[in-house]
């Protein structure tokens, strides 16, 4: 019984894989660039702006009518240290992908970190309940598939807006799936799972609150706002927008801005993902001879014991 | 006629050392970029521990000094219309400028508003292919993560002046940019004016 429930599950896993997987490769055959935010024409980077505006609005009336007043009342009878615990246990649980993907990206060093993080905070933190591992100095990274999809090359697809989950891209939904899949969380049954959710969108309530108060088109705002966000993350905060990107030199006083991005830097971000898989596998390499120098050191050691005997 | 000369050439030198102490004075005034990004953090910071007792109003005010000593918002309001800029009449342009750095400096006086021990953080300094300058800060929120500020700044003049602030890999300057052309695109100029100042009301009445 217990194994034909197991095997179920695997097969549902696997199902929304294979559907998530034609998503995904539908979604790359769509459009070829990597959004830099604001600086691409809109058609290009969000070409189902209609349908992505209407979810987007259902999203706005679910999250106003249904989620807010839970959150609200969740707010209300937890003390803000239980929802800082609770954040801190499942942030915790998520450090296992996040070592994972280090370790994808070829961010050997980064991972170590990461794992030490995991490891200080589920012992001396109490399971993660106390997040001991940054007052320690080991800083928490966000690492995730999407992120590694981005640095094998893989372009991000149109973006999306899903019902309830919210923003997303082509590249990002198998992503997803495998951030879910490679989290402990997802293994412990619904109540907890809900729980993740609530105190993940509690404490997402200040930046609602910023785009209500700030966004003249909230949709837009959103948009622009995670795109951005997802590029900072895989560029690792070498974005383009340092680079001036955004073209703020005007080319005459005859009431003319060039604003766009030409054609050549559109592809930019391409060539750069390339690089960056290639500096991932060249790292990798490195890393492989550092090991086998150290373990050649060692059995150089390792022999010259029975001699020194 | 030699005593006059002499005189004459006394006075010249004195025209000529007078007017260069000037100059360098001048010159010495100009602040560098990272000079220009600090002063307008100190002033943000002071505004903040006095927020309560200054109120909107008396924030919007120290703030509008602030930005305007710091900022090219005329440059800044260009930009995020994009190629829009070209299509508004003088007048037009003139409006949106006026009501961009009116919501700049409410959207300041209203973020800004009271002091928890937040404190900035220089980090480093850098310039870019274009003659600008990038100045990385981080705002340091006690109990809280930092916030990695990063000032982009052009010459205005003489003076370096703020033109984009991004936030933790956010920019100010592309996310305004890409709502500002799509309201514009969608709704035209009027309705863009009319949304901007429904946010200063609203800034304002909070």
């Amino acid at each position: 019984m217990y194994y034909t429930a197991k095997k179920n599950k695997f097969l549902k896993v696997c199902s929304i894989l294979c559907c998530s997987t034609a998503l995904f490769l539908t979604g790359c055959a769509t459009t070829g660039t990597t959004a830099t935010s604001g600086t691409a024409k809109t058609s290009e980077v969000d070409p189902y702006e209609d349908f992505n505006r209407n979810m987007f609005s259902f999203n706005k009336a679910l999250d106003d009518y249904v989620a807010n007043p839970i959150v609200d009342a969740y707010s209300w009878v937890t003390p803000s240290f239980v929802q800082t615990g609770i954040g801190n246990f499942f942030s915790n649980l998520k450090d296992v992908n996040v070592v994972l993907n280090d370790l994808m990206q070829a961010k050997f060093m980064q991972g170590g970190e990461d794992f030490g993080r995991f490891l200080l905070n589920s012992s001396i933190g109490l399971g993660g309940l106390f997040d001991i591992a940054t007052d320690a100095g080991l800083v928490k990274h966000e690492e995730d598939f999407d992120q590694t999809f981005a640095t094998w090359g893989i372009p991000q697809g149109p973006y999306l807006v899903l019902p309830v989950l919210g923003p997303t891209t082509g590249r990002g939904i198998p992503g997803g799936i495998l951030d879910v899949a490679a989290n402990p969380a997802s293994y412990v049954g619904k109540p907890i799972q809900m729980l993740a959710l609530l105190n993940e969108r509690a404490n997402a309530d200040s930046s609602i609150k910023i785009v209500d108060e700030a966004a003249l088109d909230p949709y837009v705002f959103t948009r622009e706002g995670f795109l951005q966000r997802r590029n900072h993350l895989i560029t690792d905060g070498k974005s383009d927008l340092l680079e001036e990107s955004l073209d703020t030199d005007e080319t005459s006083d005859k009431k003319k801005v060039t604003v766009t991005l030409d054609s050549s830097n559109k592809k930019e971000p391409n060539k750069k993902e390339f690089k960056q898989a290639v500096d991932g596998f060249t790292e990798t390499e490195k890393s492989f001879n550092a090991t086998s120098q150290v373990l050649k050191a060692a059995s150089e050691k390792l022999e010259k014991l029975p001699k020194s005997k | 006629m030699f005593h006059i000369l002499k005189n004459k050439s006394i006075a010249t030198f004195v025209c000529l050392f007078l007017l260069s102490i000037c100059f360098s004075n001048a010159h010495a005034q100009e602040e560098t970029a990272k000079q220009v990004v600090e002063s307008f953090q100190t002033e943000l910071i002071s505004v903040m521990k006095q927020g309560k007792e200054l109120g909107f109003k008396g924030r919007y005010d120290k703030l509008s000094v602030a930005i305007a000593k710091s900022h090219d918002l005329t440059k800044i309001a260009r930009v995020v219309v994009g190629k829009e800029w070209a299509k508004l009449s003088e007048e037009q342009q003139q409006k949106l400028v006026d009501v961009f750095s009116q919501l700049s400096i409410a959207s300041y006086a209203y973020n800004f508003k009271s002091f928890s021990g937040e404190s900035f953080k220089f980090a480093s300094e850098e310039e870019t292919m274009r003659g600008g300058a990038v100045i990385h800060a981080y705002l340091l929120i006690p109990g809280d993560k930092d916030v990695k500020f990063d000032y982009m700044l052009k010459k205005k003049g003489e003076s370096w002046r703020i033109i984009n602030i991004i936030a933790n890999g956010v920019s100010d300057l592309a996310l305004k940019r890409s709502e500002y052309t799509s309201i514009l695109e969608r709704d035209g100029f009027e309705a863009l004016i009319t949304k901007i100042n429904e946010k200063i009301d609203n800034y304002s009445k909070q």
